[in-house]
Parts: structure tokens; C-alpha cells; sequence
């Protein structure tokens, strides 16, 4: 795969499995590539390791605390091991980083007591110490409540404005929010990168949507491209991707990203399929 | 469904992995420990049998125990399973009872650890079979004892064990919580062994032990070896006891597992805790404003430092922020508590001697801290190294730390910091535990820079120990196998020491011993200690740049990867690092061998034995060949304490005393020493052997009988380097002491050399021997015991020194002078004295008295002074005592002289006593009920002036008697008359117990005392009661007579000399033919009167008095010299008492209503007594006179009938 990432949020889109992790973790130099470069700002990332961590602010996926030690005491203790060794300037670091992620009023509280939300912020101030360059967030708002995941992605809107921040996540929604710019990766491939606008326009007029019973969803599926089917108050509502007007009771809507995005996992689905079946 | 679930367990068990290895690691422990010789856990001794009943009772009850240590991994895995693999919610949903739930689960742990004691039972059996063990020492397969063992031991230790892990296990729902709970439990186990060092607190330790091993023990503590090798502990008393008392306690266990249970997926909740969980729920913010999205983030522009400082901040916080961790978490706190118990329960019952305790000395607290605090440091240091390099991930911060700019030796480096940090909080803690134990006993004169010495030095060596966990733990790249290395690395280090591999340079963290004393400190033996620790410094550092290399980051640890990754690492600095200290390493590596295997040579403990089996292979056919002996000695000894330097110029007058002429000269003289001149008659030699040190000279002119002839020598001792097993002890800065024995030529073979255990000797092809001389040997008669060199000589020595110290040898000082800065003193005996010296030097204070014109004087350590006015109190009552009973004292002089504790004994030289400063001059003797062990060794060495230094028994058996059976005996009287009888019963029973209990480590056969083959377990503990006895049948006055009279006879002659023949001789000639089967008993065979007191009442008569029924069992049994044991007739004159006692009174305070001799003659007797008042105890012997295996029967309270 090949991305060209500039500054601004960056989200990167993919199922489970796609490989969006160990992309992540290489570009955060924790692991080792089989091949292949990283260049951030004119440094290559995997020769210069050392240099390239000091432009970095990564927050994992699993990313876990200390449970008994204050967010206060924390923060300072990652901020000393990042370099910023100067005691004044930590401190006013850490009380800017805590303001800023909204922790400041729970700096003396344990780690151990904060809910997902508050501890994903954390993890971002964490990340965000010594001005990174490039800022890079593993699946930030899986598991956070709408209310938490809000305030979360507010968050890193901001810090988008002026640093290269990669989102990956596998909830549209983050994306279409947020990034300027994305990719969708699938089976450790990127299947289509550039403006979520783009893509969508060129799905536009293309989507159609219809309300079916249960049984009704194994015919379609063969009769159409079927993107995605939810359930809405208990019947499926099914999107197909059709050029023109299927008929059948479809009525056209709105393309949205997600329509992108189930579109390329179909393709990947039906690029596999044949294989298989040969 | 609980067979259903069973099953199940079973299945899962055989499954595993690791139950499998568990399996062959105990079932190779049980087979080595029956079929190696150098694998020697509680194994038999002497001559039991390596598979007796009771070795095999005994070892597998310490086997169910210490199979605790693996088996938690199935007991704690099992209970916890559901929980750990989140399968618990599927389970409690199930219409499963509690009941079989529970039951299943705790059933499957316990067969999981039967299994492993079954394999280990097995793996007993098997070694016994192996054809190369001696077939003298294997029984036949002793099936009862494995039965036994099974049911009355290891099947309730196992439920005992199970319950109380499965308990921990369903409270705390920790792995590691348990595992500290098994910890726990055998530290407990082992320290409730320490309670029998107390003869009062032994049953308490009998109950509490959980094992039952403690009660087994008190059962056949007093067995001989036949008795091992045939029976089976009975299972009543203390032992029923035992077993009632902690199979209660596991079903109560059980019971409070089953109660506290709690089917949800949380252990048990401390309520304080949910209060604080609850109040920070509470006070969390309802709901933050949103940010809005127009805000911008502004963060203070900071620097990324990377300098010097920075890394130094970087390391110092990383190392405070683990320590910190560390020192709060449970584990930690619950390791050093336990350590802290174990130091209070030494401090409390360790260390005495007849119950006497030593003072608190800085050095002794030392020891305490590190012999206590060794386990649990082992324990921390390997799981702290584990925790703390797996500390990030475990945490799941690692992935965004790693991704710092942080250079990897930060967190290396951190991490071992705070490990060094906890290994020194937990000596921190044990050093002020003693210190306030120091000072909680009035103790003030406390060390605090020897504090720091010492807990430096011994930190060290846990500090290398940590750099090796650290390595494996990095190396290794997974926890669970970091451990696993450990554990393999310090059973291997356990088990090379028993296979003789045992030098420095390939045992990881080795280093030598480094004794200290209060006299002379750490001494030269820090010098070599130093230097083997910095050996395996530099290793250590090799390791930590190897663990830098593959130090874990990033998120993959496939080999493939962390090579490439630490080929990347592999720049300048930590290559340089690689290469200094392997470079360090093997310079170190060199030094140290060309001092232990070139300066000095090297002789692993198998070699030692092979080599004495040589020596006598070689020279034993010279046993009897005649040798001059010693007339006169004049030696001039140069001491150099600081170079460690000797130098002797010596010279002797030899006369053969024989009848023949002599035609060789052979001479002995350790092949340390250099010999530089070696001067007499024209001769040629004949045969030099180096390594024994055994030359043979051939005279030209052979020594005619009545001959003399001169014999001079110049002899130099210097230290070469130091050797793997430490330096000697003789010669060093201060309190060098050293005897003639050592430094001096000898002649004629030494049987002292010879290889003594029976087995050792069968696996060299050596015959059994006799220990000693037959009684009737006419060679033996020859000679005295001490030496066959000499008999009573003449002494001169000139003594040299340095001039900060005082240089002493037995004799009068003649002269004293100063000459080129070195101090000289010029001793010489007045009185004719055994050829039997010693030297010393030191820098003492000196005490001063007089008894009549005899000088005493008390050389000791400027700060050992509490006991001296003691031992010159005593040593002025013991020679009045011995000159007014025995005769008079031949010398004008007495001195006692405190040499290093390195070794602890105190002996007697001619009116010259070196007194080891372990033994007497710090025990505490402030309690007023203490034994004053102090008064009794000082008055047993006065004794020796008469019982070794006027009258010496020959060369054959029963010699010991004679100087220290009487020793003990006279000691005894000057003694009593100090503290009264009542002390006297105490110390006495501490000598009954000790002669009991070591009847069974008898190596060849057990004598009586008048055949005794310097058997100290005989001559010392039984001769001190065989003689009490004695004085009590037949008089004190009566007894001191016959001695005074033996001491006519026989003081100052030789040879012939007398042997216990012609002191029983005179005995029964001076006394009453109706003691003689008696006297016969206690001196000429093995006899015990087992006496018991079975019933006693009392009915008030109208007079006022009382009458009391009494009736007493007496059986009187006698035994071989393997401990098989014959009833006899009973006929004995015995003590028979009744007391009173106060109410709340203590023994102390018995007041002796009747006590008088009564002949028994019946095993059973029933008597008739009146006494005036209310008895409170009856008895047969009651104070324990005669020499009785259950000593705590003899008396009776009396029950008041109406």
C-alpha cells in the first residue's frame, strides 16, 4: 500500500483484520515492516527511529493506565520519559494538556476510577505531549458512549489544525465527521484514498434504499448489489448500488460514506469469492 | 455429577502440558533422593537405612509440603480457571449445585497434587532399587511405611494444603495472592522447626506444624537406628494430636470456602474498599460542557531534551516511579512481613545455648537478617524481575511508551535500580526490626556502620542475582519463561553443590565466605570475597548489555525479529560495554584461578575423601612402627598478623622409649607449610610424599633404645592468594590462634585422617576400623590420647608479634621485650605439661585477679567484658573446688583467652584456656533464671587442669571419660553448688535430650560410656548424667574421694597410661558391692529406666495430713551398639517424691514434701506415703536422674479423692 498523508485529520477507514493496527504500529516504529519505506517530513521513520519517535504521539488501541496513579502524576511521569525533562515547563505542560483534554478538574483522581471516555482523553494528552508532528490514534472511540466519543473527536478536530493526526477506526460516522482526507483499507489493501466529499460524489444518485420483509433479503442479495441492510424498528432497511432505478419500490437517497465503504468491501468480497470458488 | 465433573478435571490435567513436567521434576527429586548419594535430603544416616520405614515417613512428609510449591499451579489454576477464562457467568448459569461445583473443583486440585505425591512416592521406590547403592544400607521395600506415611500424613497435609489454597484461591481470585499464601505457609512450616531448639517449647512446635513432620520428630527423636530401620512411629499422643487438630482445621477451611463463595466474577470485596469505589463514582462530573468545536488547542511550547540530565532525570524518575510501585504492592510488603516474622522468631528461640541467649551483638543481628531474609529476597528478587520488565506491557502502556523517544537502557537500567532498591528496603527493614529488638533489650552498643557493612556486602550478591533475572526475563522475552529459567538456575545451583562441582568460576554469583568477628572484623577474607564478586559483576554487566540488546519493545517478540532488532542495537557504546567486561570477566576469571587452582590447589570435596582414603591406603601399615617421642620442646614462633606470616624455629629432644631400635623417621607436617631447614642425625630420604605431607626419613645411625636425639626445623607459613573455600581462620589480622598440631612436625601416622563414615569408607574400599584402640590394646596403653608424640614434656617458646598486639602460649612469662618494633614474650612451663600448645595474638584488654598465688587473667575483646567477672568468678570457685576435692592446681597462672568466632569451642591448654568469642563472652546472662553456660564452660575447662593436664587416659577406648566425662562431672558440682539443684535438673535434661537424640546420627555403634571412641554425643551428654547419678547413689564426698585417690595414683604418669579399666576398678573397690550392678549399668553397658508415674491421689486424713497412693511403672531395657533393645528385670534404687506447690506457683517454687529412695522391683509398684501437706505432684524420679527416654512422665498431679 502507498499514502501520501498530509497535515489535518487523516481517517483511516477498514474492517477488522484489515491491517489498520499493524499499519499504525509500523508508522509508530513498534514494529518492524517486511518491506517498504515511511517518510514523515522528509525523515525516513524505520532508519532513523530515534528521530522519528520524537515527532510522534501515538495513542494504541488497548492502550491501559496505571490504576492507581493519579492522571496529574501520570501525565507528568510520561511527559519525563517523552524528554520533557525541564520541571517548570512540565508542569505547565501538564496542566495545558489537562485543560485541554478536560481532566484537569480529576487531575488528583486515580486512573483506575476514569471511564473509557476520560481515560481516551488521557491517552490523547499523553499523545500529544512535546508537539508531535504527526499524531496517531488507534480506534479512539470504540466502546465510548455518544456523549464521550463527541467530545472526543471535538478534541481531535483541534488537534488536527495543525498537526497530521491518523484516525483509523472502522465507524464511518468518525470519519465522515472529521477527516478532510481518508483511506479505506481492506485485506491490507488501500481500496480507495482521498476526500471523503469525492467519494461520495461519485456515488451520488446511485444509492437506493427500500424497506423489505425478512424473507425478502436472500432474493435481493442475488439480485441486486446489496451494500448494506439494517435493521430500523425491526425491519431490515436495505441500500443497493445500481446506476439506475431498480424499480421494485427502491427510492434514491442521499450516497453517504458509509455507502462508500460498504461498496469497497463488496468489491473485496467479490474479489475473493471467485477465487474461491475456482 | 460431582464424578462427571471429576473426570472432567482429570482429563484436563492430563492434558497439561507443564502437570507432565511437574510430574517428572518431583518424580526425579524422589528417585535422586533415594538413589544418589549426593542428593542428600533428610536422607538416613549411620547406619539407618536409606529406605527405613521412618526415612521414608519422613520424606515424604517433607516431599507434601514442599510439593506446594509447583502444586498451586493445579490446586489455584483449577479454582481459579472459570474466573481467569471468564467462563464462571456460563457455569453459574447452568442448574449446577454449588455443592459439586465446588467440591469438583477442589477435588480436581486435590487429586492433582495425590498424583504428584504418588509420583514422588514412586520415584522413591525406584531409586531404591538401583544397583549401585550399597546393599548394606537397603532394607527391604518397607510397603507399611509408604502406606503409613500416605494415610496418616501426606493424604491430610494434601487436604490441609487444598483447602487452604483453594480458600485463598476463591477469596482473593489471584493467582499470585495464593501463591503468596503457599509462601507464607512454608515459612511458617519452617519456622515452627526452630521452635525445638527450646526443650519447653518442642510440643508447641509439635502441634503447630502443620506437616505433622515436627510431631513425627518428637516421636522418634530419641529412636537408635534399629528402631528406625524397623518401626513406625505410633500414632497417638502428640502425633493423633497433630492430625485431629489440622484435619479440623481443614474442614474448616473447606467450610469457609464453600461459605465465602460468591458465584459473580468478583473475589471478595473489602468493604472499604467499595466505600472508596462508591464516593469516587459519586463524585465524578455529571457531565463535562462539550468542548466546542471553535476552541483552539494551545499547548506551551517545550523542549524535547535529550542531554546527559535529561537521560539522568529520565532513569532516576522510571527507577522512583517502579520502586514506588514495587515497595506499596502486597507482594512486596507481605514478603518482607514475613521475613520480619521469621527474624523475630530467631531472634526469639534461635541462637541459644541450654536456653540461654546470646546478646544482641550487631553482628549476630546480621546474621539473623540474612539467614531469615535469604528465602524471601530469593523470592522477590525473581518475581520483582519478572513484574518490573513486564511492568508496561502488563499495564498496556507499553505500546504508547515504546513509542517514546526513550533510549532502552533507560527502563533497563530503571528496572534493575529498583530491584537493587527493593533487595535493600527488605535488609532496610530487617536492620531496624533488630535494631529496635537491640534496643527493646537494653542493648545500646549498637554498630550502625557494620549495619551498613553488612547489608551492603550481603546485598550484593542478591544485586547480581537480580541482574540475572533481569537478563532472563528481557532474554527470554516471556514472563512465565523468565521464571522458569530462574527457578531452573537456582535448583541447579542447589543441586552442583551436592555433585561436588563446587568451584567459583562456573557457579554464577559464587563468591567465598567472608565470617566476620567482632575481634577482627571481615578480616583478609574481604580481599578475596571482593574479587569474586567483582567477577561475576562483570559478568553480570556482560548480561545486562545482552538484555539491552533484546530488551522487549515494539510489538512483536518473534525471534526473527528482536535478532534484527538487536543486531540494529548492537553500536558502539553497548558493544563497548560487551567487550570491557567479558574483557573484566576473564582477567577476573584468570586472577582468581591462578589463586585457587595455582597459588593454591584445588580440591573438590570428592577429591578430599579420595585423597584421605589414600593416605590411609598408604600409611596405615606404619601405625604401630615405634617413633621417638618428644621430650622437650623449644619453638620460636615469629607471628606477622598483618602479612598473615608465620615463621618457626623449632627444636625438639626425641628419645625412643621403645625397645627396639628406630630405624626411620616418619614425619608429618601440613604441605602448606614451607619447610626451610630440617635438621638431625646424618640421613636419607626415603620417600617424600607432597601432597599427604608424609615424609620418610632413614637414619644412618638408627636411635637406640634409651636413646636421644636433636631434632631442629625452620618452618614458614605465608598465605598464597586465597582458595575457593575461603582462607584459614588460624592466621589473621587479629586473634590469630593456632596449636602445635597444626604448624609443627608430627610423627608417625594419625588415624585423625582417616576417612570416619562407614559408608565413605565402603565406597573407597577401605575396611571397617575400629575407631580407637581396644581397651586392652598394649601399644595404646603407650601412649596418651592426646598425642602419641609425647608424654609429658618440657615447654619453652619465644612468642613474636607486632607491636600493636600481645602474643600468648601456655607457660610462665619469663621475659618481655620490644626489638625492631615487634613485641617478644618468652613463655616456659614450670610444670611438666602434654605436648598439646597453642599460640595466639590479638590486641586485648586485659582483667586481672587473684585466687591464693594463682594469677588469673582474662584477655578479651575490648568490648566483650560483659561475662568476664563471671568466668573469673568461676574459675576462682573452680579451683577451689578441684584443689580441695581432687588436689592441688599445678600452675600459678590461669588465663582465658578469646580467639575469633570462627570457630565456637572453648579448650583447655596447660593453665591456658582459648575461649571462642561465639560461646561465652556474649550470652546474655542478665535473666537470673538463664543457664549460666558461661560459668559452666569456664569451670569444665578449669576441670580439664586436672582431668586431661594431671591425669591423660591412654590411646584406646574410653579415654574421652576420663578427661571429659570427669570435666563435665566436676563442672557439674561447682556448678551446683552456684545455682542449686533445681538449674542443675534443667541443664541436665538438655544434656539427657542432646545424648538421646544424637544416639541415632551414630556412624558406626553406639558404646558405653567407659568404651566410648571419642564419641562427644557419649563422653559429654551421657557422662554428665551417667556421673550426676552416680554422685547421687553413692555421695558426693564418697565420689570426690575415689578421684582424689584415682589422681594419686595416676597424676602426671604415663606411660602406661590408666584407662577407664582402673577407674571403674577403684570405683567398685571404694564402693558397696549393692551399687555395683548399677555402677555396671551407667558406665559398662547401655541401659534405660523408663519410669512413669500413673496414678496419684490423696485423701485428707483426720489428722490433717495427707495419704498418698502412688503407682509407678518401671522397665528397664538395655541395648546393643545398633540399638537393639533387650527388656531386663527391674531392680532399681529410685528417687520417689511428692511436692507442693503454691497456688499459681511455678516448679520454681515446689516445696519437697517427700522425697526418698525406694528399690523397685516390680514393673508395676504401688506405694503408700504421708506427707503434712496438700501435694500438688507426685513421681518417680522426678528429677530426671537416670537416663530415661520420656522424661516428662516421671511426675504426676496428684488428685485430691475425698
Amino acid at each position: 500500500m502507498s499514502l501520501d498523508i498530509p497535515r489535518g485529520m487523516f481517517g483511516l477507514l477498514g474492517p477488522n483484520g484489515a491491517g489498520k493496527s499493524t499499519l499504525m504500529r509500523t508508522i509508530a516504529t513498534l514494529q518492524e515492516p517486511d518491506s517498504g519505506s515511511i517518510t514523515l517530513d522528509g525523515l525516513d521513520v524505520l532508519a532513523n527511529k530515534e528521530q522519528a519517535r520524537k515527532r510522534l504521539g501515538y495513542l494504541p488501541q488497548d492502550f491501559g493506565v496505571y490504576p492507581k496513579v493519579s492522571a496529574e502524576a501520570m501525565l507528568d511521569h510520561f511527559a519525563v520519559l517523552k524528554g520533557v525533562t525541564a520541571r517548570g515547563e512540565r508542569r505547565e505542560l501538564v496542566q495545558a494538556l489537562l485543560q485541554q483534554v478536560n481532566l484537569w478538574n480529576v487531575r488528583k483522581r486515580k486512573l483506575g476510577t476514569f471511564s473509557g471516555g476520560m481515560r481516551q482523553r488521557f491517552g490523547i494528552a499523553q499523545a500529544l505531549i512535546g508537539q508531535p508532528s504527526l499524531a496517531i490514534v488507534d480506534e479512539p472511540t470504540a466502546g465510548l458512549d455518544p456523549e464521550e466519543r463527541n467530545r472526543f473527536l471535538n478534541l481531535l478536530a483541534e488537534i488536527g489544525e495543525n498537526t497530521v493526526v491518523i484516525l483509523s477506526t472502522h465507524i464511518v460516522e468518525d470519519v465522515t465527521d472529521l477527516c478532510p482526507r481518508m483511506a479505506i483499507i481492506a485485506a491490507g489493501q488501500v481500496r480507495l484514498a482521498g476526500e471523503p466529499r469525492e467519494a461520495i460524489r461519485s456515488l451520488e444518485g446511485r444509492i437506493w434504499r427500500k424497506r423489505v420483509e425478512k424473507e425478502e433479503l436472500d432474493r435481493l442479495v442475488h439480485e441486486h448489489a446489496v451494500l448494506s441492510s439494517r435493521l430500523v424498528a425491526g425491519k431490515p432497511v436495505v441500500h443497493v448500488l445500481a446506476d439506475s432505478d431498480p424499480g421494485d419500490g427502491f427510492a434514491a437517497v442521499p450516497a453517504s460514506l458509509e455507502d462508500v465503504y460498504f461498496g469497497e468491501l463488496r468489491q473485496v468480497a467479490l474479489a475473493s469469492a471467485p477465487a474461491k470458488a475456482a | 455429577m460431582l464424578r462427571h465433573i471429576l473426570s472432567f478435571e482429570g482429563r484436563l490435567l492430563l492434558r497439561n502440558g507443564v502437570f507432565w513436567i511437574v510430574l517428572a521434576v518431583f518424580g526425579l527429586f524422589g528417585f535422586a533422593s533415594m538413589a544418589s548419594d549426593n542428593v542428600s535430603f533428610g536422607g538416613g544416616v549411620g547406619n539407618i537405612m536409606r529406605n527405613a520405614p521412618a526415612v521414608v515417613v519422613s520424606l515424604l512428609c517433607a516431599f507434601s509440603v514442599l510439593s506446594v510449591l509447583l502444586s498451586t499451579i493445579f490446586v489455584a489454576g483449577i479454582a481459579l480457571r472459570d474466573f481467569e477464562q471468564r467462563t464462571a457467568e456460563l457455569f453459574f448459569a447452568t442448574p449446577l449445585r454449588k455443592r459439586d461445583y465446588l467440591l469438583g473443583r477442589f477435588g480436581g486440585g486435590f487429586l492433582a497434587s495425590l498424583a504428584i505425591m504418588l509420583v514422588i512416592a514412586f520415584g522413591l521406590w525406584l531409586g531404591s532399587l538401583m544397583p549401585w547403592l550399597d546393599p548394606e544400607r537397603l532394607g527391604p521395600t518397607p510397603w507399611s511405611a509408604y502406606a503409613w506415611a500416605f494415610a496418616v500424613l501426606v493424604v491430610p497435609n494434601l487436604l490441609f494444603l487444598s483447602a487452604l489454597l483453594f480458600l485463598l484461591a476463591t477469596l482473593t481470585r489471584s493467582m499470585l495472592y495464593t501463591y503468596i499464601g503457599a509462601i507464607a505457609f512454608i515459612v511458617l512450616w519452617t519456622v515452627s522447626s526452630s521452635l525445638t531448639s527450646d526443650l519447653d517449647t518442642r510440643w508447641i512446635a509439635a502441634l503447630v506444624d502443620p506437616s505433622g513432620g515436627a510431631a513425627v520428630d518428637e516421636h522418634i527423636r530419641y529412636w537408635s537406628s534399629a528402631q528406625y530401620n524397623t518401626q513406625l512411629p505410633q500414632l497417638g499422643g502428640l502425633l493423633l494430636g497433630n492430625r485431629l487438630l489440622w484435619l479440623g482445621v481443614s474442614a474448616l477451611l473447606l467450610a469457609a470456602a464453600f461459605r465465602l463463595f460468591r458465584a459473580d466474577r468478583e473475589g471478595l470485596v473489602l468493604r472499604r474498599r467499595k466505600g472508596a469505589a462508591a464516593a469516587a463514582a459519586a463524585t465524578a462530573p455529571a457531565a463535562l460542557p462539550p468542548l466546542a468545536g471553535s476552541a483552539r488547542l494551545r499547548l506551551p511550547a517545550v523542549g524535547l531534551r535529550e542531554g546527559l540530565a535529561a537521560r539522568w532525570t529520565q532513569y532516576r524518575r522510571l527507577a522512583a516511579f517502579d520502586l514506588r510501585a514495587s515497595l506499596l504492592g502486597a507482594p512486596f510488603l507481605v514478603m518482607l512481613l514475613l521475613g520480619l516474622l521469621v527474624i523475630l522468631v530467631a531472634l526469639m528461640f534461635g541462637d541459644n545455648i541450654y536456653g540461654t541467649e546470646l546478646y544482641p551483638v550487631t553482628r549476630q543481628m546480621l546474621g539473623t537478617i540474612r539467614a531469615s531474609m535469604s528465602l524471601f529476597l530469593v523470592v522477590v528478587v525473581t518475581f520483582y524481575a519478572g513484574e518490573l520488565v513486564w511492568r508496561e506491557r502488563g499495564a498496556r502502556v507499553a505500546e504508547a511508551t515504546d513509542a517514546y523517544a526513550l533510549p532502552d537502557w533507560i527502563p533497563l537500567a530503571s528496572k534493575l535500580t529498583a530491584l537493587a532498591g527493593l533487595v535493600l528496603a527488605m535488609y532496610l527493614g530487617g536492620a531496624l526490626f533488630t535494631l529496635a529488638w537491640q534496643l527493646g533489650h537494653g542493648f545500646t552498643a549498637i554498630e550502625p556502620l557494620l549495619y551498613l557493612k553488612g547489608i551492603v556486602l550481603d546485598a550484593l550478591g542478591f544485586m547480581l542475582m537480580a541482574a540475572l533475572a533481569v537478563f532472563l526475563q528481557a532474554v527470554s522475552g516471556n514472563k512465565f519463561i523468565g521464571y522458569l529459567l530462574m527457578i531452573v538456575f537456582l535448583v541447579a545451583q542447589a543441586a552442583k553443590g551436592m555433585l561436588h562441582f563446587d568451584h567459583l568460576l562456573y557457579s554464577y554469583n559464587a563468591t567465598t565466605p567472608l565470617p566476620y568477628s567482632d575481634m577482627n572484623g571481615y578480616g583478609h577474607f574481604l580481599g578475596a570475597h571482593l574479587t569474586v564478586r567483582a567477577y561475576w559483576a562483570a559478568l553480570a554487566v556482560a548480561l545486562l548489555a545482552v538484555a539491552l540488546l533484546f530488551w522487549p519493545r515494539g510489538t512483536s517478540l518473534h525471534w526473527r525479529d528482536r535478532l534484527r532488532q538487536a543486531r540494529a542495537r548492537l553500536r558502539a557504546p553497548v558493544a563497548a560495554t560487551l567487550a570491557a567486561s567479558l574483557l573484566a570477566f576473564a582477567g577476573l576469571g584468570g586472577w582468581i584461578f591462578y589463586n585457587t587452582n595455582i597459588r593454591n590447589e584445588y580440591v573438590p570435596g570428592d577429591l578430599a575423601k579420595e585423597r584421605a582414603a589414600d593416605y590411609e591406603k598408604r600409611y596405615r601399615q606404619y601405625k604401630d612402627l615405634p617413633q621417638p617421642r618428644i621430650a622437650s620442646i623449644r619453638a620460636d614462633v615469629d607471628i606477622f598478623p598483618e602479612e598473615r606470616r608465620l615463621q618457626i624455629r623449632g627444636h625438639y629432644r626425641l628419645e625412643n622409649r621403645g625397645d627396639a631400635p628406630i630405624r626411620d623417621l616418619h614425619v608429618r607436617l601440613s604441605p602448606d607449610y614451607e619447610v626451610r631447614r630440617m635438621e638431625f642425625g646424618p640421613h636419607t630420604v626415603v620417600d617424600a610424599d607432597k601432597v599427604h605431607g608424609y615424609t620418610i626419613y632413614r637414619l644412618e645411625t638408627p636411635l637406640a633404645p634409651g636413646a636421644a636425639m636433636d631434632f631442629e626445623y625452620e618452618i614458614a607459613a605465608r598465605p598464597n592468594g586465597f582458595t575457593v573455600g575461603g582462607t584459614d581462620t588460624q592466621l589473621v589480622y587479629n586473634g590469630s590462634f593456632f596449636n602445635n598440631y597444626a604448624v609443627l612436625p608430627q610423627f608417625g601416622y594419625s588415624e585423625r585422617a582417616q576417612l570416619q563414615d562407614r559408608n565413605d569408607r565402603r565406597k573407597h574400599g577401605l575396611p571397617e576400623l575400629p575407631r580407637m584402640n581396644p581397651i586392652d590394646d598394649p601399644a595404646g596403653r603407650n601412649a596418651n590420647y592426646l598425642t602419641t608424640n609425647g608424654d609429658w614434656v618440657d615447654f619453652e617458646t619465644v612468642v613474636s608479634t607486632s607491636s600493636g598486639q600481645v602474643a600468648l602460649a601456655p607457660g610462665y612469662l619469663q621475659r618481655e621485650w620490644e626489638e625492631n618494633g615487634r613485641r617478644y614474650y618468652h613463655y616456659k612451663s614450670e610444670a611438666r605439661v602434654l605436648p598439646f600448645f597453642s599460640w595466639l595474638s590479638a590486641d586485648w584488654k586485659v582483667a586481672r585477679d587473684r585466687w591464693n598465688d594463682v594469677a588469673i587473667e582474662v584477655y578479651h575483646h575490648p568490648t566483650h567484658a560483659w561475662n568476664v567477672p563471671r568466668m573469673i568468678d568461676a574459675t576462682k570457685k573452680s579451683l577451689d573446688y578441684f584443689s580441695r576435692n581432687f588436689s592441688p592446681y599445678q600452675f600459678r597462672q590461669f588465663r582465658i583467652l578469646e580467639f575469633p568466632g570462627y570457630q565456637t569451642f572453648a579448650q583447655a591448654f596447660a593453665g591456658t584456656i582459648p575461649y571462642s568469642e561465639s560461646i561465652g563472652f556474649i550470652a546474655d546472662l542478665r535473666d537470673p533464671d538463664a543457664i549460666d553456660y558461661v560459668f559452666y564452660v569456664t569451670a569444665h575447662e578449669a576441670a580439664h587442669q586436672w582431668w586431661a593436664h594431671q591425669v591423660i587416659g591412654a590411646d584406646v577406648q574410653g579415654a574421652t571419660m576420663l578427661s571429659e566425662s570427669l570435666a563435665q562431672y566436676s563442672a557439674l558440682m561447682v556448678m551446683e553448688k552456684e545455682y542449686g539443684p533445681r538449674q542443675m535438673r534443667r541443664f541436665l535434661r538438655y544434656e539427657l535430650d542432646r545424648y538421646l537424640g544424637n544416639r541415632a546420627t551414630e556412624r558406626v555403634q553406639e558404646l558405653p560410656l567407659a568404651l566410648n571412641e571419642n564419641q562427644q554425643y557419649i563422653h559429654y551428654r551421657k557422662g554428665s548424667v551417667v556421673f550426676y547419678a552416680l554422685r547421687d547413689a553413692i555421695g558426693e564426698e564418697r565420689l570426690n574421694a575415689i578421684l582424689a585417690e584415682f589422681l594419686r595414683q595416676w597424676a602426671f604418669k604415663g606411660p602406661p597410661y590408666p584407662t577407664t579399666r582402673d577407674f571403674l576398678d577403684l570405683l567398685y573397690a571404694r564402693t558397696e558391692p549393692e551399687h555395683h550392678p548399677f555402677i555396671r549399668d551407667l558406665f559398662e553397658r547401655i541401659v534405660f529406666w523408663n519410669h512413669r508415674a500413673t496414678v496419684a491421689e490423696a485423701r485428707k486424713r483426720e489428722d490433717g495430713k495427707y495419704a498418698v497412693t502412688l503407682t509407678v511403672q518401671a522397665e528397664k531395657v538395655s541395648t546393643d551398639g545398633k540399638g537393639k533393645e533387650t527388656q531386663e528385670p527391674v531392680d532399681v534404687m529410685v528417687d520417689i517424691g511428692v511436692f507442693a506447690r503454691p497456688p499459681g506457683g511455678s516448679e520454681a517454687d515446689e516445696k519437697v514434701l517427700y522425697l526418698a529412695k525406694h528399690r523397685l522391683t516390680q514393673a508395676e509398684t504401688t506405694l503408700e506415703l504421708v506427707v503434712d501437706e496438700l501435694p500438688y505432684e507426685a513421681g518417680v524420679d522426678p528429677y530426671n536422674k537416670l537416663i530415661d527416654r520420656a522424661s516428662g512422665d516421671n511426675r504426676k498431679k496428684v488428685t485430691v479423692v475425698q
